[in-house]
């Protein structure tokens, strides 16, 4: 399962065996061009199983999509996707103390492993994080003595005999509930949100600093790590990108505008400004020019399943780091690198502040990238197994 | 010279953007205002660099040519071109040790005028205390709204007649008429638009006021003295 989304719509598509082919399966939204600027997605995120695809746009709203029972006769085709539940998860917001309008626009969403009937996600715009519960609701009471089945109530002197209300079935109502509201905690605009494996605690990432939740406690969070220089002037890199390992809960890895990514470990000290393991590849001076350091600037970084590597996207590659290694990457996919004599348009159109995301198949096997934008299309690329 | 005309065009693209973002819904990108801060970072040093002289190579250079004129990928574009002779003024006013009111009195269009020995680099007044001394390396960074706006410094009379107008029109049409009531020289104390408070101020940069006080940015006397961090301070 692959999946590319461009600015308006989602695509996935399947491909099964050792002979892997892919094709689009399946175009959910809008494919022209006449599209409202809330109705652009702006991210998107399956859960644990695949079976529900959650998407936000810019208006604040969140649209999960649900895959059909798979065929019994067809088990090498996946079911189709249909709309599960759609909700307005974050509203504008003006923050009068800095007279500055905040954009309902949703840039994360993060499943919470699955633990009962209902699903959970974390959806972020730049300041607020919110909880969501989803939960399903097929049946309903019916039978009561004193109200009426269209809710009036019934006069009591009326009632003559008593029934017990039974559960009736019902059509399917998805019901989308805020459980917590995550607020206050970031000056800047959150880019992150990653679930810890402890499924107790998250983290948040903004452009300087990162913080600590525990899912249950809304007033408060943990600063991190904050690389926010004492003289704005001297600032030279913002945090791009963040994520808990995925079998070590004190483990985390965020990168930056300038190209590196940093291992650190909340057991080494409460504020984790020294990292542990720096990951940087030297820059190759002959493809030096005025873009590089835009180039470099890491969009997202994601761990392989096992834990041992992770994958980061730069506007150009991808590159596969092994955990024991920093001073290199261990694999380079350079995934258009036609653009790079072009980098003067793509800065005047702003395409080159696209940001890319990527992330690995079940079997870390494949690397899937996908473009927030249409200035490049999607591709896949296939890593040695490990 | 298509150097300097590349890094112009691009300094003038990213003003345009650090413009542009003053007016966008949900605040300053900070990352991407960074961004466009280095990218007009080097394409200002290039600019600043000796006319007529190529760049010089590394860290900070420009591509030689413009990228979309080059169907081929970009390959070395220092090594492309021939070793340039040591620009007289290097750095220019990277190594200015203090004010110096005497300024370029030539402008690009008139090189050929310049009598003698090119002038000493014009040396702006109002680098900021992390910049002056830091040889190659200004960093200046597009402040975040938050941060409380720092005094504007003094300037130095002879530096606001602007010699060069012929680039003006470009840059005009960029900032549009807000900036038209920037054109006049403006009193020393002009207050700058109230940034957002809430952090806590370091505010210990000085302000650029070149940009407040009106001088045009894409004159080469001005891009020196040019901080581009402080249209972005000025504008948030």
């Amino acid at each position: 399962m692959f999946l590319k989304f461009s600015l308006r719509s989602v695509f996935y598509g399947a491909g099964g065996g050792n002979d892997i082919q892919w094709c689009f399966s399946q175009v959910k939204g809008a494919v022209d061009d006449d599209v409202a600027e809330a109705d652009i997605i702006s991210t998107v995120e399956f859960n644990h199983s695949g079976e529900l695809l959650a998407t936000g746009d810019k208006g604040g709203r969140v649209v999960i999509f649900q895959q059909e029972q798979e065929n019994k006769t067809q088990s090498h085709s996946r079911g189709e996707y249909n709309v599960y539940s759609t909700f307005q998860s974050h509203e504008p917001e003006f923050d009068y103390l800095k007279s500055l309008e905040i954009e309902e626009k949703i840039n994360k969403i993060r499943w919470l492993p699955q633990k009962n009937a209902a699903q959970f996600l974390l959806s972020t715009n730049d300041k607020t994080i919110k909880l969501w519960k989803i939960s399903e609701r097929d049946k309903r009471p019916e039978g009561y003595n004193l109200k009426e089945e269209d809710g009036r109530y019934r006069d009591p002197t009326t009632v003559t005999t008593l029934r017990v209300p039974v559960f009736r079935p019902m059509d399917l109502m998805v019901e989308a509930s805020p459980r917590r509201i995550f607020a206050n905690a970031h000056t800047y605009h959150i880019n992150s949100i990653s679930i810890n494996s402890d499924y107790e605690t998250y983290l948040s990432a903004d452009d300087l600093r990162i913080n600590l939740w525990h899912l249950e406690i809304t007033d408060r969070s943990f600063n991190i790590v904050d690389i926010k220089p004492a003289n704005m002037e001297e600032l030279t890199e913002v945090i791009t990108a963040a994520e808990f390992h995925p079998n070590s809960c004190s483990t985390f890895v965020y990168s930056s505008s300038k190209g590196t990514i940093r291992l650190c470990d909340m057991r080494a000290s409460a504020l984790c400004d020294r990292h542990s393991k720096l990951f940087e590849e030297p820059e190759d001076p002959s493809n030096r020019s005025f873009f590089s350091e835009i180039i470099s600037s890491i969009s997202d970084v994601k761990f392989s399943h096992s834990g041992r590597y992770m994958m980061t996207r730069d506007y150009l590659s991808v590159k596969i780091w092994d955990l024991n290694m920093e001073n290199r990457p261990v694999e380079t996919y350079q995934v258009h690198e036609y653009l790079r004599s072009k980098l003067c348009s793509l800065y005047e159109n702003d395409c080159i502040f696209d940001k890319f995301e990527c992330c690995w198949n079940g079997l870390d096997r494949q690397v899937q990238l996908c473009s927030p934008s249409t200035s490049a299309p999607s591709r896949l690329f296939l890593k040695q197994a490990t | 010279m298509e150097f300097k005309l590349e890094a112009h065009r691009i300094v003038s693209i990213s003003l345009g953007k650090i413009y542009s973002a003053r007016g966008q819904r949900g605040g300053l990108k900070l990352h991407k205002n960074l961004l466009v801060s280095l990218v007009l970072r080097s394409a200002r040093q290039v600019y600043l660099s000796e006319p007529g002289c190529p760049p010089e190579p590394p860290p900070a250079a420009a591509a030689a040519e413009p990228p979309e004129e080059e169907p081929a990928p970009r390959t070395a574009a220092w090594a492309a071109e021939p070793p340039p002779p040591p620009p007289p003024q290097d750095e220019a006013g990277r190594d200015c040790q203090g004010p110096r009111p005497r300024r370029c009195c030539c402008g690009e269009e008139n090189r050929g005028g310049c009598a003698g020995a090119p002038p000493p680099p014009h040396c702006p007044r109002k680098r900021s205390a992390g910049e002056r001394g830091q040889a190659g390396s200004p960093v200046k960074k597009p402040r975040r709204e938050e941060e409380e706006p720092p005094p504007p410094p003094p300037s130095p009379p002879g530096e606001q007649e602007d010699m060069e107008t012929s680039n003006v029109a470009s840059l005009i049409s960029i900032f549009g008429s807000s900036f038209s009531g920037l054109l006049s020289k403006e009193p020393k104390g002009r207050r700058r638009p109230p940034l957002d408070g809430g952090e806590a101020a370091a505010g210990t940069a000085p302000a650029e006021a070149a940009a407040e006080t009106g001088q045009i940015c894409c004159d080469e006397p001005v891009l020196r003295t040019l901080n581009p961090w402080s249209t972005a301070i000025v504008a948030f």
